[in-house]
């Protein structure tokens, strides 16, 4: 792809993302507007499994509780409509904020293992905070908590379009997306790269390579909770189920599935795993053998994920 | 004074003395070698100074300072590198990709996320000067997993210099290589001597006497005796537990 067809290795992005930004005006024609929501929650799972594909692919760290970030940002979201705050932009800016601050806080203490320790410790830490969101009951504790005064992101623009939520959610998505590719390539990328290649010799070269994970983790745990505050007012619901291990582990699965340490390993993930769950849920109720032997297919075939053999078909075609 | 000085270093591994109160000195301008038998406690020695393991007593001061509380990474900032026994590159990257991440760990801060690092003009260049200076500028572009043995070992004295060590540590440098290989290496080493003092932990008693300046023998982890080659071939206990009894595997 890269050697034959360098422009459309390029173009292809732009193309999906213009896409994506007129799904909204054409899908009433084509009767799909039940599809804008559904678009919408992949791009926002999107947001927190590019989050986890950067501690997990560039930085080495296999976290099992990348689902607990995306909760705590949208508890935050809940405790500020509670409070009753109701800007849109401060509850997601809160979100990000609280969940960077808990991730500082338990990537301090996780990032002192490593390896099987490291996925059990991160493990334990989310399923800490599933557990005290079950027992809080004002902000209903096993029952969830219902957002029924929405969000407002400022009069101009809720009064825009009926999908304006989901260009905000796109132009998130995109931007998050931009930035840790970006960061990629940086001093920072490379570094966190090295630590994940040979952690020793890293340390060896003089790199402080427990504030350079720390960083990463707390960036990664910041976006996780914002796409927790996106995903909280993109269901009007908020319940620990969305922190339970199980999540966790999905994200993973997603990053995997579509290549980890990958730039698009991520979104292409997501956006394979979102979509045959909803289409297979059309002919079964059970719907995750399927996904199950997908699992496999890839383990088996493209361990290194789908994106790594997108890249190898391209290069040999 | 001298510029580097370990003071009573000891590490316990459950009742293992594995050091025992080890003394060393090396002076500035100095290759000093660490000889022994295996299982002497040449590699705990070195993983003490460099501060991979935590000692459990003792002292390590290079130039004055006392580097004994600091992390290993701070260590390597003070002028303390080493390069490892088991050769440790990184394999995936080329070789390029390799000393501009050794360069990019002296050349200020790491903690930059915006700005692409191909554009950084001066990692660039002294990436490159390294290489011409380790006889690396032929195979920057080659994959570090690919290159033979010889090449990688050059490699990973090649990461530690990036450092601007006053001391390096260099753990068995020869380990495995061939006569021509080893010769090679030799000449690398004695080409460092003006840049950087050196501790020197071989097996290959060849390049050992060729390099040294004084050598230390350790035995069950407490240094023996120290001295020229002349004093430590003529000293009665290194001949009966090291150079007498067991024969070195000379490359």
């Amino acid at each position: 792809m890269h050697e034959r067809f360098p422009g459309l290795a390029r173009r292809l992005p732009w193309a999906v993302l213009i896409l994506l930004t007129l799904f909204p005006l054409v899908a009433p024609a084509l009767g799909l507007e039940y599809y804008v929501g559904f678009v919408r929650r992949a791009l926002i799972v999107a947001i927190a499994a590019t989050s986890l594909n950067f501690i997990l692919g560039y930085g080495g760290m296999a976290a099992l509780g990348h689902a607990g970030f995306v909760g705590v940002g949208a508890y935050t979201v809940v405790a500020l409509v509670e409070a009753g705050f109701s800007s849109a932009w401060l509850a997601w800016a809160s979100a990000a904020l609280v969940a960077g601050l808990a991730a500082a806080a338990i990537g301090a203490v996780s990032l002192r293992t490593r390896g099987v320790y490291f996925i059990m410790i991160t493990l334990a830490f989310a399923q800490m905070l599933y557990y005290l969101a079950v027992s809080l009951r004002t902000w209903g504790g096993d029952d969830g908590y219902g957002i029924y005064t929405p969000l407002v992101m400022g009069t101009w623009l809720d009064a825009a379009h009926a999908q304006i939520f989901y260009w905000v959610v796109l132009a998130i998505a995109a931007g998050v997306f931009a930035l840790f590719s970006r960061v990629a390539h940086s001093r920072y990328g490379h570094a966190l790269r090295g630590i994940r290649d040979n952690e020793t010799r890293m340390v060896a070269l003089g790199y402080p390579v427990f504030w350079l994970k720390l960083a990463g983790f707390v960036a990664a745990g910041a976006v996780a909770g914002l796409a927790g505050g996106l995903l909280a007012s993109h269901n009007a619901f908020v319940s620990p189920g969305m922190m339970h291990w199980t999540q966790s582990a999905l994200l993973l699965v997603m990053v995997m599935l579509g290549g980890a340490g990958r730039r698009w390993g991520a979104p292409l993930g997501v956006a394979l795993w979102l979509t045959l769950e909803e289409v297979l849920k059309l002919y079964t109720d059970y719907w995750h053998w399927p996904l199950g032997l997908l699992l496999l297919l890839v383990v088996f075939h493209a361990p290194q994920g789908l994106a790594a053999l997108l890249e190898r078909r391209g290069a040999r075609t | 004074m001298s510029l580097f000085h370990a003071q009573g270093l000891v590490k316990r591994f459950g009742g293992l003395l594995a050091t025992d109160h080890v003394e060393l000195a090396v002076e500035a301008g100095e290759i000093h070698a660490l000889i022994g038998p295996n299982g002497a406690g040449k590699s705990t020695l070195v993983n003490l100074i460099s501060g991979l393991l935590p000692a459990d007593a003792g002292r390590v001061v290079l130039d004055g300072v006392d580097l004994s509380t600091l992390s290993p990474h701070q260590r390597v900032r003070h002028g303390l590198a080493r390069c490892f026994q088991i050769t440790s590159v990184f394999r995936n990257d080329s070789v390029r990709d390799n000393l501009l991440l050794a360069v990019q760990a002296q050349a200020g801060s790491s903690f930059r996320f915006l700005r692409r690092r191909e554009l950084e003009r001066s990692l660039a260049v002294r990436a490159e000067a390294l290489a011409v200076r380790t006889g690396l500028a032929e195979v920057l572009d080659r994959n570090a997993g690919t290159l033979p043995h010889g090449l990688q070992k050059r490699l990973d004295v090649a990461l530690a210099l990036a450092a601007r060590p006053r001391l390096l540590l260099l753990d068995e440098p020869m380990a495995g290589m061939g006569p021509e290989d080893s010769q090679q290496m030799v000449a690398m080493i004695h080409g460092l001597r003006s840049d950087t003092a050196i501790l020197l932990i071989e097996h290959d008693m060849d390049a050992v006497f060729q390099l040294a300046d004084r050598i230390s023998v350790l035995v069950y982890g407490r240094v023996l005796t120290t001295g020229d080659a002349a004093h430590v071939k003529g000293h009665p206990e290194v001949q009966s537990v090291y150079l007498g009894t067991e024969v070195p595997a000379c490359g």
